[in-house]
């Protein structure tokens, strides 16, 4: 192959990787536009997934339609080989580029370690037998659901924080040189920043850990893809039967091992040609200097096939530990305990099902126009570890919004029409009848009544005469609430005056969903 | 100087600075008019309003910067009579643009989240055909203003509201659970931000103070459709009523009064009505008012 054809697919590689990153970033920041009509339909890239089409049909036992979707780059993975890690991920375009940072502030050659590469199978392998077992922790490591989670909880807020604390003070400056920055500001401002700042609980460990495994990549070259990724594993396993080939032509090699200079797992095709871990990013074509290495598709012949030697002891161990460890959430308190204190978006399904289903994306806590959902920590116990559960000290589940329900990838959270959502009972309100000031202050408060959405009001005034602070009988319109009619929004808690501790507040008690775990 | 000698200073000169609060009169104003007008097309009652009123350019000196603050608390459409009718604000800004003001700001500080609330009352769309700017409101823009009330003192106001040289309220009647009604007075609670739970204890006595701290040029009541039951909130259309009224006045609580007694209650029953008569903000009583009615 010429060289000017080498430098043409390169640049149509790096091309393709800014185009999908960019393509993930338009669609993730159009999910949480308001003025857009929320479906299913805003953002398909993660039912291009296989990973979690494989996790899902574990867990409903039923194929989702629209991740048939994933069937196309398995395809493709058969003919090219691994070619999604480095032409189409977005995450591994990120990965990319950081090491392309940090190769050049570093002088030392880095060296091919075959038992790290194989740590991402057992990964893999532990994944899918936990799934199996009714354990969910593969969305934690897919690379679409990390990015997804990481910009909605830590980037784009991070983002909008600076921009809104930098540019904007600026564009109401005076002067001619922020003057400038007016435009800057107008335009982000119009198109992707949100209208109020979003603000998450989980902020801080989600961007830490997103920011480590970026860091990563200053060790190894695209350390993530190449170490962890279950779903870059996945398509290893694919590429195994791939027709792609890369070929050392043996008449021109002068065996200089350059080709191994920017290999993405740091092999080449001269010495160590791993066809799982080969990211079809042709540097090594570039890098040749005497164009020795050369493209063949061929029938994948047993003999052909370059093997993933984990060995069986290791596949063994890492079934009987998937089998043990996915167990452990099994024994722990939630799953006896007779009540759970967090709260899940309207729709969700029961709690077991919910917690297989999920993929912790963010998705719903992107599109949630009040910043209600948040990413949980441990309320829904550790394998429910930012899943979402609602928070309404934060926001409140809109009454005329149904938009959380129409975006769930898996449905993990059930497509409610405005009408059924209207109906949905999320929890019910509970009055703390020693901080409500209609009960122990002994004077007109009425906030949380005024907000209440329900026509009929779920929450109602009765007169009664209470000893107010002063220590005098007074008449007062004290606030009830009528538990067949609230909804459990969360409007009262989010709008209560009282500054310590809400005085009506939201309990998953009779809520709609089962709690069956 | 003796301790006694001190005392005296320092409660004279205490006096001093409270005693400013009690002569304070922004919003007492003699010989108001206050015009009702009954018809089918709220856009033209509002006209026929502002005409009797004796016209916008009475009120709008030329190059003014407008504020008209209407009432888009809630996610809620029209008919659901929760928001000011955009009809009625369209006559409002027509009016105000041919009085020769500069720029109109609609702007208020809504209960639900402004995007979908501006959006769905209709607001949004009318103020883009009509050239106004639809602003919301920035936590960063709040500076404490001095309302000089008994009851409410100094609590952030948004500067928007301030910087303006003319403010006209719009307000929605509706049912309210704690202060009775919503009409011009409460309709001013959106100009304040912070902690507004906060305000509801003795709520009646803090908008009054409001509305007395604050200068209002023109109060227009949308009562086209009123919200009779569960308010302010409403969502049922069984529980809106069209009495296809505007109230229009330069006093913002004789307009109150009318429109509470349009409603169906007593103004006296009212307290932040009885409050603002207190502070003798206006007439109570209907047959002292100089009501003109008219039908259009």
């Amino acid at each position: 192959m010429s060289s000017k054809n080498t430098t043409l697919i390169q640049t149509l590689r790096i091309g393709s990787q800014i185009l999908f990153l960019f393509l993930f970033y338009f669609l993730l920041i159009r999910t949480g536009k308001s003025n857009v009509e929320p479906s299913g339909y805003i953002d398909l890239f993660f039912y291009f997934d296989p990973l979690i089409f494989l996790l899902n049909i574990i867990a409903t036992q039923a194929i989702q339609a629209l991740f048939l979707l994933s069937i196309i780059p398995v395809f493709l993975t058969l003919i090219f080989g691994r070619f999604f890690c480095a032409w189409v991920c977005p995450f591994g375009a990120i990965n990319h580029f950081f090491s392309w940072i940090f190769k050049k502030s570093k002088k030392k050659k880095e060296t091919i370690n075959k038992n790290l590469l194989n740590v991402k199978y057992i990964i893999l392998i532990l994944i899918v037998i936990m799934a199996i077992m009714g354990t969910h922790i593969g969305s934690w490591l897919d690379p679409f659901s990390i990015l997804f989670r990481s910009s909605t909880i830590a980037i784009n807020p991070a983002v909008n924080y600076s921009i809104e604390h930098s540019l904007k003070d600026g564009a109401n400056d005076k002067s001619i040189v922020v003057k400038g920055l007016k435009p800057i500001y107008e335009f982000t401002k119009k198109n992707i920043l949100k209208t109020e700042q979003r603000v998450y609980f989980q902020s801080i460990l989600i961007g830490m850990i997103f920011f480590l495994i970026i860091f990563l990549n200053f060790f190894k070259r695209r350390f993530f893809c190449n170490y962890i990724c279950p779903l870059g594993a996945l398509y290893g396993l694919i590429a195994k039967f791939s027709f792609f080939n890369l070929k050392v032509n043996e008449n021109k090699c002068k065996s200089c091992n350059l080709c191994s200079n920017n290999c993405t797992y740091n092999g080449s095709p001269f010495k160590d040609y791993m066809k799982s871990e080969c990211l079809v990013c042709f540097n090594c074509l570039k890098d040749c200097p005497e164009e020795s290495i050369e493209i063949k598709f061929n029938f994948p012949k047993k003999k052909n096939r370059t093997s993933i030697d984990l060995g069986r002891r290791r596949v063994v161990g890492s079934i009987l530990s998937g089998i043990f460890i996915s167990a452990l959430p099994r024994i722990s308190d939630i799953a006896k305990s007779k009540r759970h204190k967090f709260l899940r978006p309207p729709g969700s399904v029961s709690e077991k099902q919910f917690i297989q289903k999920c993929i912790r994306c963010g998705k719903c806590m992107q599109i949630c126009p009040t910043n209600l959902i948040q990413p949980s920590f441990l309320e829904a116990g550790t394998e429910g570890i930012w899943t979402p559960v609602l928070d309404p000290n934060m926001g409140y589940c809109e009454y005329e919004c149904n938009r959380c329900t129409q975006i769930c990838p898996t449905n993990a959270i059930e497509k409610l029409s405005i009408e059924e959502k209207k109906e949905f009972k999320i929890g019910t309100a509970v009055i703390d009848r020693n901080k409500c000031y209609t009960y122990v202050d002994g004077y007109n408060c009425g906030v949380c009544e005024e907000h209440c959405p329900v026509p009929d009001k779920a929450i109602r005034f009765r007169e009664v005469e209470v000893w107010n602070f002063e220590g005098k009988l007074k008449k007062v319109k004290q606030i009830y609430v009528v538990t067949d009619l609230c909804i459990g929004c969360g409007i009262c808690q989010n709008v209560c005056p009282r500054s310590d501790h809400p005085a009506i507040y939201i309990t998953a008690e009779e809520e709609q969903r089962e709690f069956n775990y | 100087m003796k301790r006694r000698d001190f005392l005296k200073t320092s409660l004279l000169v205490s006096s001093s600075i409270y005693f400013p609060s009690l002569i304070n009169s922004k919003n007492v104003l003699a010989n108001s008019v206050v015009v009702k007008v009954h018809g089918d097309s709220p856009y033209k009652i509002t006209k026929r309003a502002i005409k009797e009123l004796g016209g916008m350019q009475k009120i709008i000196s030329k190059q003014d910067i407008v504020m008209i603050k209407p009432n888009i608390g809630w996610n809620r459409t029209i008919e659901q009579a929760a928001n000011t009718n955009p009809l009625v604000l369209k006559a409002i800004i027509e009016e105000v643009f041919n009085a020769g003001a500069k720029k109109i700001i609609i702007m208020d500080n809504t209960c639900h989240k402004p995007e979908e609330t501006y959006k769905r009352s209709g607001i949004e769309e009318m103020a883009k055909k009509m050239g106004v700017e639809l602003r919301y409101t920035d936590n960063n823009r709040l500076i404490a203003y001095d309302f000089k009330g008994e009851k409410l003192k100094r609590w952030p106001v948004f500067k928007d509201f301030l910087e303006v040289d003319k403010f006209i309220n719009v307000p929605i009647l509706k049912h309210h659970g704690s202060a009775e009604l919503t009409i011009g007075m409460k309709n001013l609670i959106g100009i304040v931000g912070g902690r507004r739970g906060k305000l509801h204890r003795d709520l009646g006595m803090n908008i009054a103070d409001l509305a007395y701290g604050f200068k209002t040029h023109l109060t227009i009541v949308d009562s086209f459709r009123i919200l009779k039951r569960n308010g302010p909130v409403g969502g049922r259309i069984s529980d809106v009523e069209l009495k296809k009224t505007v109230i229009a006045s330069t006093n913002i609580m004789e307009a109150d009064v009318i429109a509470a007694d349009l409603f169906g209650e007593k103004p006296e029953e009212i307290p932040f009505i009885k409050f603002a008569y207190e502070k003798k903000m206006g007439n109570m009583d209907i047959s002292k008012i100089n009501l003109k009615s008219f039908a259009a």
